[in-house]
C-alpha cells in the first residue's frame, strides 16, 4: 500500500486537471483568469446600468402603466424643475458631508487608541465593542434608536426623573444623522486602524524627544501619515451615507428623505420605472464625481495606490 | 376546462350531490373541477389584515377543499413590479391571489394582468360597489371599503371627538400629527378642509395643496399602517389619518385611540382581489374559486368582522363595536359624508398627487 497521504493524491489529482484545463503556455494569463469572475460581475452591473439607462428615457402611460416606445429626456428634465429632488440630493449630500466629518473626527481617536493601547484586554474590548454593533445590523439599530429616544424612551423616562422634559429627540434630521454616525463608527475605524499601524511609533517617539508636544505630533506627523486611511474612510463613509435608504425611513419621520427613498417611491409607489432609473442613474453619476474629485484633490496614492515602479 | 359542454342526466345527479356536500360554496362545479393544486398563496398584508382574512376565507377554503392557503406578506407596491415583470417574460407569476388596492389592482388591469373574474357564480347579488368601474368585464373585484378616518388619542381630547380636520393645525399638536407617507386617503378631506369643493378634484385642488402646506409647518410624522399604531402606542402622537381597521386593532390592542369622520368628511375606498394571468389552468381555476368563496355571505362576514368594515356581500352585519358607527357605513346619511374618487381617477393622478404632496413635505 502507498505511503503517499490521501490528501497529497488528491491534491496531486486536482494539479492534473488544472494543468489540463489551464496548459503551462496559457500561465501567462493566469492573472487575467482571477479577474474574470469579478469582470464578469461588474459587467452584470454595467449591463444593468445601460437598461435602467434606456428606461430612463421613456415615459410612463398613465392610461396603460406601460413604459413609452419613444425616448425622451422628460424624466431627467422633471428631476431638474421640480424642486423636491433638488431638496432630496442637497439633503442626502450634506448630510453624507456631516456624517463623514463627524464620523472621522470620532473614529480616529478610537482607531489610534484600539492600535495604539498596550494593554491586550483593552484593544480586544475596544475591537468587540466596535463588531458587535455590525451583527445587529442597521435597521434593527434604527428601530433600537426610537426605544432609546423616544418619547417614553429611556433618554426621556431618565430626564424626567431631572423634571425636565419629555424632548422630542427622534425623527428630525439631527436624529437621522445620529443614527448614520453611530452606524458608519465600525467602517470609518476599519478603514482608519490599518493606518495607523503602517505608522512607525517610533516616527512619535522622535517628533517628542525633539520637543514637539503630543497634539503637534499628531497634526505634523500622525495624521499626515494616515492619511490613506483618512481619505479611504471618507470615500466609503461618503458613498455609503449618500446612498442611504433604511435610516431615513425608520429614523427620518417621513420628512427626512434621501436619494434612495425617492428611487423606491418611484419605482414602488407610483410605478414608474424611468422617473425611478433617471433618478438611480443620477444618484451614480453624482457619487462617482464626488468621489473622482475627492481622490482627484487628494491623489489616488493617498489610498496606497500607486503607478508602476513603486511595487513593494 | 369547458365549461360549456351539454348537460346530461349524469351531470345533474353528480352535480346535486356536489352541491349539498358544498353548500357554503354556493357556485363551485366539483364534478368537472381540474386538478387540485397543494396550495394557493394569497398575497396579505400583515398583522390584523392577515389575522382577519385567515379565518374568513382561507381555513373554510381549505376546510372544503383540501386547498392549503399560504400567505406571502410582500407590500403591494413591492409585488406589484414582480408580477408584472412575471407575467410580461411568461414566467409563473409568485402568488396566485393578489388582495390589494383598488387603485394598484386598477393599473394592473390596465395592463392585462389579471384574469377575468366575470364568471364567478357571486358576482350577482353584490352591492355596486364591487365592481370595477370604468371595465365591461371583472379583471378585479372590489371586497369591502374601507374610511380614512381622524385617529385621536383620547388622552389628547379627553371632551370626545374633533369636529374638524382643521384641529390638526391647532399648533398645540405640532409634531404629533401622522399622515400616510404617500398622502393617500388625505386628499379630499385636504380639498374641503381647505375650503374646496369634491367637485373640483382633480381639475382644481389649490384647496387641497393650500391645506396640506399649512399641515408641514405642523412638521407631520408621515408612515405606513403598523407605524400609526406604534406611534399612538408610544405616545408619538395624538392624530392621524389612518384608515379605521389601524385604529381599531390599536384600540383592541389597549391604546387609548378613538376615531371620528369629521364634519368635511372622509375619503371612502375600497380594496380588491384578483387572479394575475401565467399561472396553469387548474391553478387559475382554483384561484378564482378562492376569490368567489371570499365573496361568500359567510366568508365576508368573518373577514369583514375582523377588519371592522363593510363587505360588498349585501347580508352581512356590522360587528357588534361598528354598529352605528359613521365608518361602517350603512345608511344613505352614513355615505353622504363620505367621498369616493374613481379610482380611474386616482390611477390618473396618482403620480402628479404624489409628486405634489412630497414637494410640501420634503421641503
Amino acid at each position: 500500500m502507498s505511503r503517499y497521504p490521501v490528501t497529497w493524491r488528491f491534491l496531486d489529482a486536482l494539479e492534473a486537471v488544472a494543468a489540463f484545463l489551464w496548459p503551462r503556455r496559457m500561465h501567462r494569463y493566469t492573472g487575467v483568469l482571477l479577474l474574470v469572475p469579478a469582470v464578469a460581475l461588474v459587467g452584470l452591473l454595467v449591463a444593468g446600468l445601460f437598461q435602467m439607462g434606456d428606461s430612463s428615457l421613456r415615459l410612463l402611460d398613465t392610461e396603460t402603466f406601460e413604459q413609452s416606445e419613444d425616448y425622451s429626456l422628460a424624466n431627467y428634465r422633471d428631476l431638474i424643475e421640480k424642486p423636491t429632488y433638488f431638496t432630496v440630493l442637497w439633503r442626502s449630500t450634506w448630510a453624507a458631508a456631516l456624517v463623514t466629518v463627524l464620523t472621522l473626527l470620532l473614529g480616529f481617536p478610537y482607531a489610534y487608541a484600539m492600535v495604539r493601547t498596550r494593554s491586550a484586554w483593552r484593544r480586544k474590548a475596544l475591537l468587540v465593542s466596535l463588531f458587535l454593533p455590525f451583527f445587529i445590523g442597521q435597521v434593527v439599530r434604527a428601530y433600537g434608536w426610537l426605544v432609546v429616544l423616544g418619547k417614553t424612551g429611556l433618554v426621556n423616562t431618565l430626564l424626567g426623573t431631572l423634571g425636565l422634559g419629555p424632548f422630542k429627540m427622534i425623527y428630525t434630521f439631527p436624529s437621522l444623522v445620529f443614527g448614520l454616525v453611530q452606524y458608519m463608527l465600525p467602517f470609518a475605524v476599519l478603514l482608519l486602524a490599518p493606518a495607523i499601524t503602517a505608522i512607525d511609533e517610533e516616527l512619535e517617539s522622535a517628533s517628542e524627544s525633539l520637543g514637539a508636544g503630543g497634539w503637534r505630533t499628531l497634526w505634523h506627523v500622525v495624521l499626515p501619515l494616515a492619511r490613506p486611511g483618512l481619505v479611504a474612510s471618507a470615500v466609503v463613509v461618503f458613498t455609503l451615507t449618500l446612498t442611504d435608504y433604511a435610516m431615513p425611513v425608520v429614523l427620518g419621520g417621513g420628512t427626512n428623505d434621501f436619494i434612495a427613498n425617492a428611487v423606491y417611491d418611484a419605482f414602488f409607489r407610483i410605478s414608474d420605472n424611468g422617473l425611478g432609473s433617471a433618478l438611480a442613474l443620477t444618484l451614480v453619476v453624482f457619487g462617482s464625481t464626488v468621489v473622482a474629485v475627492m481622490l482627484g484633490l487628494l491623489g489616488a496614492g493617498t489610498l496606497g495606490m500607486r503607478g508602476r515602479g513603486n511595487a513593494r | 376546462m369547458d365549461k360549456r359542454r351539454p348537460f346530461d342526466r349524469r351531470d345533474f345527479l353528480l352535480g346535486s350531490a356536489a352541491a349539498a356536500a358544498t353548500l357554503p360554496f354556493g357556485g363551485l362545479a366539483f364534478a368537472a373541477a381540474p386538478a387540485k393544486p397543494k396550495e394557493l398563496v394569497v398575497r396579505v398584508w400583515g398583522g390584523e389584515w392577515k389575522d382577519a382574512i385567515d379565518p374568513g376565507a382561507s381555513k373554510s377554503f381549505t376546510a372544503n377543499t383540501g386547498i392549503a392557503i399560504r400567505y406571502d406578506e410582500t407590500e403591494d407596491n413591492e409585488l406589484q413590479p414582480k408580477l408584472w415583470a412575471a407575467i410580461k417574460q411568461k414566467r409563473r407569476p409568485p402568488v396566485h391571489v393578489n388582495w390589494d388596492t383598488t387603485t394598484n389592482a386598477t393599473k394592473s388591469a390596465l395592463r392585462n394582468m389579471g384574469e377575468d373574474l366575470s364568471d364567478l357564480s357571486n358576482l350577482g347579488g353584490l352591492l355596486p360597489v364591487a365592481k370595477p368601474l370604468g371595465f365591461d368585464k371583472w379583471p378585479l373585484v372590489n371586497v369591502y371599503s374601507y374610511v380614512y378616518v381622524l385617529a385621536y388619542s383620547q388622552t389628547a381630547f379627553p371632551n370626545g371627538a374633533p369636529d374638524s380636520w382643521s384641529v390638526m393645525l391647532d399648533p398645540k399638536y405640532k409634531g404629533r400629527i401622522a399622515l400616510y407617507n404617500d398622502g393617500i386617503g388625505f386628499h379630499p378631506a385636504a380639498q374641503v378642509a381647505g375650503g374646496g369643493k369634491v367637485a373640483d378634484i382633480p381639475k382644481n385642488m389649490k384647496a387641497c395643496w393650500d391645506f396640506i402646506g399649512k399641515l408641514k409647518a405642523q412638521k407631520p410624522l408621515l408612515g405606513e399602517d403598523p407605524d400609526f399604531t406604534n406611534w399612538f402606542q408610544k405616545g408619538e402622537i395624538d392624530l392621524a389619518c389612518t384608515i379605521v381597521t389601524n385604529a381599531r386593532g390599536a384600540k383592541k390592542n389597549g391604546v387609548k385611540v378613538a376615531w371620528t369622520v369629521p364634519k368635511e368628511g372622509a375619503k371612502m375606498d375600497t380594496d380588491a382581489l384578483w387572479v394575475p394571468k401565467g399561472l396553469p389552468a387548474n391553478e387559475v381555476y382554483w384561484a378564482k374559486q378562492y376569490v368567489n368563496h371570499a365573496l361568500s355571505k359567510e366568508a365576508q362576514q368573518v373577514w369583514c368582522d375582523g377588519l371592522g368594515l363593510p363587505g360588498v356581500n349585501p347580508n352581512i352585519t356590522p360587528p357588534a363595536d361598528m354598529v352605528g358607527d359613521p365608518a361602517y357605513p350603512t345608511k344613505d346619511e352614513d355615505f353622504k359624508r363620505l367621498i369616493r374618487v374613481p379610482n380611474k381617477i386616482q390611477v390618473e393622478n396618482e403620480k402628479e398627487w404624489f409628486g405634489r404632496f412630497k414637494q410640501i413635505m420634503q421641503g
